[in-house]
């Protein structure tokens, strides 16, 4: 992973896959720019976890990542894939819905493949249901998670923290400080 | 002993001087953190460097209000309306923010004190002393992690890191044996078992920060003599940010809500 280098003084970007509960599939909730994988979990606990939920995060550099779309794979080009050489694991994450939602892909399981596009060939195979409208394929090896033995310190002081809406704060001596447009 | 009516007076004075101190270092240290939000030098690190603004100044309220359990005083008021005389905090914390190397190295020293404070404190037999530290503990282990990689980072990222990095250590060092220094309560406190004792606490601390620098190949300077003065001496620096940190709550001390 050495010699990712800088693009525009703010360190290469990262994305970031957080995990809701233990029996909740990691799921990418946008990315980060750091200096390396270490700085980059500690930014996206920072940007992506400092209030919801999270058990668990990962990050892979966003250059690591191989996406297609369900459009992209059916095109009148056949799909080629790489072949030969030695097969590399694969994590597969794959969005199935085109609902509005705060999260992207979501971590589906693994694949072996000599390539990101034979990864994206086993993956089609491996996790037909429900059908899938993108697919990322990222190198194992490229994918850092944050400690586990340190998850307590990282998420837990989240729980009691919660998001104060603005009606949270109170109105001040009303009649004296009147809401634009009545009430609200 | 474990609740506030088992503090014989004496005891019960000392702990809301500690109390004070403790509180003192972490709110003024927050608020020099949060004088970075908007000016970090990358999007991400304003962020974090905003939440553990306020994470320290989230434990400054908890040392509070283990005192209001002792004297009733009220948080805000104390925050707020006192005049920088009246402050406890180490001097470490109220020196101006100086660059990202003075901000992360001063952050580093005080996470590496306050793990090994906490983790004390978490045993003290004053029960709500050791549960709000036991909830700080949690926090200050990211901390450290942040401050920590910060220290390596500038130690072994460009010469001009390096140098900026030295320069800060330079500052800060003869500030830094304040933090463990014993007020005068704090031998009897010890006795009860209240707050930890003050030298193995201190060398717990020293040792963290020195292994820490020579892991980092960073050089630590000479041992000096502690700053002279106890808590209750400050410098100017402090006087310009009690007036930022103060301005709204004076602006209208009699509001009900903010």
């Amino acid at each position: 992973m050495a010699g990712r280098a800088p693009r525009d003084g703010q360190g290469p970007r990262w994305e970031v896959f957080k995990q809701d509960a233990s029996d909740k599939p990691h799921q990418a909730v946008g990315s980060v720019h750091a200096a390396d994988p270490e700085h980059a979990l500690l930014m996206a606990r920072s940007v992506h976890a400092r209030r919801p939920a999270a058990v668990s995060l990962w990050v892979a550099p966003a250059d690591a990542v191989f996406a297609v779309t369900e459009e992209e794979l059916h095109a009148t080009a056949p799909w080629t894939v790489e072949e030969g050489g030695s097969s590399r694991r694969f994590l597969v994450f794959r969005k199935t819905s085109h609902r509005r939602a705060m999260t992207f892909v979501d971590h589906v399981g693994v694949v072996d493949a000599p390539g990101p596009r034979a990864a994206v060939a086993a993956a089609v195979d491996a996790f037909p249901e429900p059908p899938a409208l993108t697919w990322w394929v990222v190198p194992a090896d490229d994918v850092v998670a944050s400690p586990e033995d340190e998850a307590d310190a990282w998420f837990a002081p989240a729980r009691d923290k919660t998001y104060k809406q603005q009606s949270a704060y109170g109105l001040l001596a009303p009649g004296k400080h009147k809401r634009a447009g009545g009430s609200s | 002993m474990s609740g506030p009516h088992d503090l014989d007076p004496a005891l019960r004075g000392a702990l809301i001087a500690r109390l004070t101190a403790m509180a003192d270092d972490e709110l003024i240290l927050g608020h020099r953190d949060s004088e970075w939000t908007g000016h970090a030098p990358l999007l991400e690190e304003d962020i974090a460097l905003a939440n553990i603004a306020q994470d320290e100044i989230g434990h400054a309220l908890l040392w509070l209000e283990v005192r209001t359990g002792l004297d009733g005083s009220d948080p805000d008021a104390l925050a707020f309306f006192r005049e920088a005389g009246d402050f406890r905090n180490v001097r470490l914390v109220e020196l101006p923010r100086g660059d990202w190397a003075f901000t992360m190295l001063r952050q580093f020293l005080f996470d590496a004190f306050e793990t090994e404070l906490l983790e004390r404190l978490a045993r003290s037999s004053y029960a709500p002393l050791a549960e709000a530290a036991a909830k700080a503990a949690k926090e200050e282990i990211f901390h450290l992690r942040h401050s920590g990689l910060w220290l390596e980072r500038l130690a072994h990222g460009t010469e001009e890191s390096r140098r900026r990095l030295e320069a800060a250590l330079e500052q800060l060092w003869p500030y830094l044996p304040q933090l463990w220094q014993a007020q005068a309560g704090d031998a009897a406190l010890a006795e009860a078992g209240v707050v930890p004792e003050p030298t193995g606490l201190e060398e717990a601390a020293r040792g963290r920060v020195l292994a820490a620098l020579a892991r980092v190949g960073v050089a630590s300077p000479a041992e000096v003599a502690p700053n002279p003065g106890g808590r209750e001496r400050h410098g100017e620096a402090l006087v310009a940010l009690l007036i930022d940190m103060q301005s709204v709550a004076r602006a209208d001390p009699g509001v009900d809500a903010w």
